[in-house]
């Protein structure tokens, strides 16, 4: 028996020796692991802040080893395991830029600053969410999914509950826990049937192909929906949704600002990626019926983008509305994969750039707020137009950009979702996707009933609170910048389209 | 001289940095800064006004080669795979059309900026976004990208915002919120028709997919088999997708004009908005309404828009109407004149309805009438509501034998806008109703009682002015804040002077001369006239 397998071997060594070079980005971000760690247990004492430096260091180098890869055309490593394409560098350095900034929001974060725990951990914990990350959108065998997955998540339950200073946020991550176990249990099952049904895991492999193309969709969808139930936690849409408002309130900001991006985003590559072998099937096809691969799909981005801007009408928390908002976020992002080609996956990478920006400003700025003066609520904000102007300002351009409107580059980003969604309309005629726009034309002007709610209160009502100017710290400036970056793309897409 | 038109458009802005960069020390500087932008921009525009072509070879509206001033710039260029690259450009130009809104925007926003006088807090936030405004409104007017226009026409929508929520009235949340969500919702759908059109249209010269809206009046540029094709129509939901097109694009625009049903956001929006974000919303923003039928929607889907005539001419009838009995029933003075704009806009639906060269002609200059009109209005009564912060009708009486040169300027206005011969409204109203009267012979489109309602609606706003000034001005003097108000009823200013005059002249002019704006468009309106009857 054993003796069959001999001469595979060395073609399995090869293999794995010449997808090294492509490997890069990822050695770098384990090798940051390892340092982050020593560092963190020989030097935290003397230089509390070597953890962070070695960090941003690894994430920066990973980012341009990534952008070398950028042109490269795409290979196989490790027999089929990963495959590294245009598509996942790209996701990659969007992995980076959000990594930076996060360490840069946690280097700013009072709460996480004074722990007693510090910050070497979060940091270690980073590197290694990071590399799942990069993973999760490289993946192309159901194994991979799922390891690749369970990195992230872990990961991530732990970011939640890092400081676990107040019952909320250990609430939060417990939640977070239970909820996202249930859910890989389910991908994991919808994965074992798969298997079972076509014998293979590599999704790209002919058997697979053939199988589902003999084999009618009342079969594989059902085991299908269940994997993809994995990857809509991690995109938390409805109906996985439940999760989000509690870890997005409970969770210390930057761990928020940073889950609401780059797990999300990774999500979508995992789905790209699963959907791929699916797409001749029915994804293109005049399939008009709420039961198919489509329709699952383009019901659940309806549901979400309704509860999603719906239910962030009635929050009172900033983070909280946020957390709905970032639902609704997602439903729409998901219009983009209903045209599955160049056109769609570019206003999708487009969209999650300026959403990561977006995002990442929003809780930074949300987070000067609260810790400057302690308040969370959409109510509390009540003047604070005139305690921190420039901070509220800005926070005017995000909120304006995360409606979608000129003249910041959300417009450009909804403007491009839009685009490829009637391009899926054109070519297939469906209803269900014209009623998908409309509900997306929609979910805009509801979002700019909820995200105007802060500006209301800061710039037109007035609070009895004596007017204190205050200092704009280093993470106000970060986020200034990143607001002058929306205002940037909007009259420089080709910034970013130019690389897509 | 090639940019020139960047130049009014971006003039604002720079202004608005320059002020936003100043320390707050020079606070009482700013409204000389807006004050200089805008005369620049009036002196711009005059000088744009006299250099203007107006001969049949610069007709515009259809044909990009004939359109002046323009100026053009690659903009966004994105390769999208299969279906072909994506082209935005950066495309400015006027033709007979949106001339004459240069000049008029410029001189509103100077009234607007002589009227911000009364502004005293925060200066700095106010005329940074008054500024921002005057951009946006000057670039929907030059903008013939119908990407670059969307931004323009949205970027309107923030500052706008701000200035009714920051500086209004006691229900100025409110009232911006519902400016804000209803001009959206016309708004967001129009972005969807905006995305359909572009991939209907190739620009012949390149091969590509275009926002050009001078491409997208040529049916020729339209794929065969596309959305929006004119070749082979479509159906969306049932119905002719162009039409739904059109539907979608007139809504859109209807809100802002605004029709009845769609007004009910401006009562509110001009009773709380302070006086220079009043003059604005109802001296500019209301024509983006009107100019973008005609620009956009008529141009484009001209074949919908001659199947939809008699429901269009209709919404004016019902307007003109409704506003005009709705005017007669308000106490609130600012309400009034809030309501007899949705009347006089009317008439401008019902010009554009009735597809004559008359009645484009009168539309357009309704438009540009109105706008000093309206602007002169809404002055006139911010002055009085600055003086004793009131301006219910049945609290003055008298108020000629107080102040009779402001009495005289809104008897001027009063007239002016009732229609009385001799000034501008009367000139402009009689084109439409001359336009919807002949429809019937001319192209069969509008039905000739739509022209008889119409001119009831001169004769109810001749009641609810001239009831008004009886009210009001005339009689006895009883004042309901007695010697108190006897005592801040000062006469006009010779700043306001400054604001009343230019208007009141403007008036005059086009009501005598209303050739300086006719011979200007005459070629552009026979263009359109060609384009819309095919």
């Amino acid at each position: 028996m054993m003796k069959d397998f001999i001469p595979y071997i060395s073609i399995s060594l090869n293999e794995t020796i010449n997808s090294l070079s492509f490997f890069y980005p990822e050695f770098a971000l384990g090798l940051g692991f390892l340092l982050v760690i020593l560092s963190d247990l020989f030097f935290a004492k003397k230089f509390p802040q070597l953890p962070a430096f070695v960090a941003l260091l690894s994430t920066l180098f990973a980012g341009v080893l990534s952008f070398n890869m950028l042109k490269q055309s795409p290979v196989q490593l490790f027999g089929g395991m990963i495959v590294q394409d245009h598509l996942s560098t790209l996701f990659k350095l969007i992995f980076c830029f959000i990594s930076i900034l996060f360490v840069l929001f946690v280097r700013y974060h009072k709460d996480l600053q004074s722990s007693n725990k510090g910050t070497g951990d979060l940091f270690s914990i980073l590197m290694a969410v990071q590399l799942g990350l990069n993973l999760m959108v490289m993946s192309e065998n159901l194994l991979m999914v799922y390891l690749s997955l369970e990195m992230v998540s872990v990961g991530s339950y732990l970011m939640v509950g890092y400081l676990s200073n107040s019952p909320k946020q250990s609430e939060a991550a417990m939640k977070y826990a239970l909820f996202g176990a249930v859910c890989s249990a389910f991908m994991l099952y919808g994965m074992s049937l798969i298997y079972s049904f076509s014998g293979s895991l590599d999704l790209f492999s002919a058997q697979f192909v053939s199988f589902l193309s003999t084999t009618p969709f009342f079969s594989w969808g059902p085991a299908l929906i269940m994997m993809l139930i994995g990857v809509a936690f991690k995109l938390s849409l409805v109906p996985f949704h439940f999760w989000a408002p509690d870890v997005y309130q409970g969770a210390p900001t930057p761990v928020t600002a940073f889950l609401s991006t780059a797990p999300k985003i990774a999500g979508f590559g995992i789905l790209i990626r699963l959907l791929a072998p699916f797409q001749p099937l029915s994804l293109s096809g005049i399939d008009n019926s709420m039961f198919s691969l489509t329709g699952v799909l383009a019901v659940t981005a309806i549901a979400s983008m309704i509860v999603g801007n719906f239910g962030a009408i009635w929050q009172n928390n900033v983070k909280r509305m946020l957390a709905y908002s970032s639902i609704g976020h997602t439903g729409f992002m998901l219009m983009g994969l209903f045209i599955f080609s160049v056109s769609g996956f570019k206003a999708i990478v487009f969209y999650m750039v300026i959403y990561s920006i977006m995002n990442m400003a929003a809780f930074m700025i949300v987070d000067e707020v609260e810790e400057k003066t302690g308040k969370q609520d959409i109510d509390e904000y009540k003047g604070l137009g005139k305690s921190f102007s420039l901070l509220m300002i800005a926070m005017v351009v995000v909120l304006v950009s995360l409606t979608g409107l000129p003249p910041t580059a959300g417009f450009t980003a909804k403007f491009l979702i839009f685009s490829a969604a009637i391009e899926a309309y054109n070519s297939s005629g469906s209803g269900l996707i014209m009623t998908l726009i409309i509900v997306g034309a929609l979910s805009t002007v509801v979002s700019l009933f909820y995200y105007f709610r802060i500006p209301l209160n800061a710039f037109l009502r007035k609070s009895d609170d004596p007017i204190i100017a205050f200092k704009n710290s280093p993470k106000s400036y970060i986020s200034m910048f990143l607001v002058f970056l929306l205002l940037f793309f909007i009259i420089f897409p080709s910034a970013i389209l130019g690389h897509l | 001289m090639n940019h020139l038109l960047s130049f009014l458009v971006f003039l604002p802005l720079v202004a608005a940095l320059v002020i936003i960069l100043l320390p707050s020390g020079f606070r009482d500087r700013f409204k000389h800064i807006a004050l200089g932008t805008s005369l620049i921009q009036f002196f711009v525009s005059v000088f744009i006004y006299l250099n203007f072509n107006n001969s049949a070879a610069f007709a515009g509206v259809n044909k990009e080669s004939q359109f002046q001033f323009v100026e053009k710039m690659a903009w966004i260029r994105l390769d999208l795979g299969s279906i072909g690259k994506l082209e935005i450009d950066y495309l400015l130009g006027i033709d007979g059309f949106s001339m004459p809104f240069l000049v008029l925007s410029s001189l509103i926003m100077f009234v607007a900026t002589l009227a911000s006088w009364e502004i005293k807090a925060n200066l700095k936030a106010f005329f940074a976004l008054l500024l921002l405004l005057n951009t946006a409104v000057m670039g929907v007017f030059c903008a013939l990208d119908f990407f670059l226009f969307y931004i323009f026409y949205e970027l309107m929508l923030l500052p706008l915002y701000f200035l009714i929520g920051m500086w209004g009235g006691v229900r100025r949340e409110y009232a911006a919120m519902k400016f804000f969500l209803y001009t959206l919702f016309g708004s967001v759908f129009m972005l969807l028709v905006i995305i359909g059109l572009y991939f209907s249209v190739l620009n012949p010269a390149t091969g590509n997919h275009t926002f050009n809206m001078i491409l997208m009046m040529d049916p020729g540029s339209y794929l065969g088999s596309s959305v929006f094709s004119s070749v082979a129509p479509q159906s969306l939901l049932g119905i002719s997708a162009r039409l739904l097109g059109f539907i979608v694009l007139f809504v859109a625009f209807a809100i802002k004009v605004p029709i009845v049903p769609l007004h009910t956001w401006l009562p509110d929006a001009h009773v709380e908005a302070p006086t220079p974000v009043s003059i604005i919303l109802a001296g500019l923003l209301l024509k983006v309404g009107g100019y973008g039928i005609l620009r956009i929607c008529y141009s484009i889907f001209p074949d919908a828009a001659i199947q939809s005539a008699w429901w269009i001419g209709l919404i004016g009838v019902v307007s003109i109407l409704y506003g005009a009995l709705n005017a007669l029933a308000q106490s609130d003075l600012k309400r009034l004149i809030a309501y007899s704009s949705v009347s006089h806009m009317g008439f401008v639906l019902l010009g554009i309805a009735s597809g004559t060269a008359e009645g484009v002609s009168g539309a357009v200059l309704q438009m540009i009438s109105h706008g000093g009109l309206s602007a002169m209005l809404f002055f006139l009564v911010g002055m009085l509501y600055n003086r004793v912060h009131d301006r219910e009708i049945a609290n003055f009486r008298g108020l000629a034998l107080v102040m009779p040169q402001y009495t005289a300027f809104v008897v001027i206005a009063f007239f002016a806008s009732l229609g009385l011969p001799g000034f501008s409204a009367f000139m402009a109203e009689a084109f439409s109703l001359i336009g919807a009267f002949t429809s019937q012979e001319v192209n069969g489109l509008l039905p000739r009682w739509m022209a008889i309602c119409g001119s009831v609606g001169i004769l109810l706003s001749a009641a609810y002015f001239l009831w008004t000034l009886q009210r009001m001005y005339f009689g006895q003097t009883r004042l309901k804040g007695g010697d108190k108000w006897l005592q801040q009823l000062k006469d006009v200013n010779t700043n306001e002077k400054f604001a009343l005059v230019p208007l009141a002249i403007l008036a005059v002019l086009l009501g005598i001369f209303p050739s300086l704006v006719f011979s200007k468009m005459n070629a552009s309106v026979l263009a359109f006239i060609q384009l819309i009857s095919g």
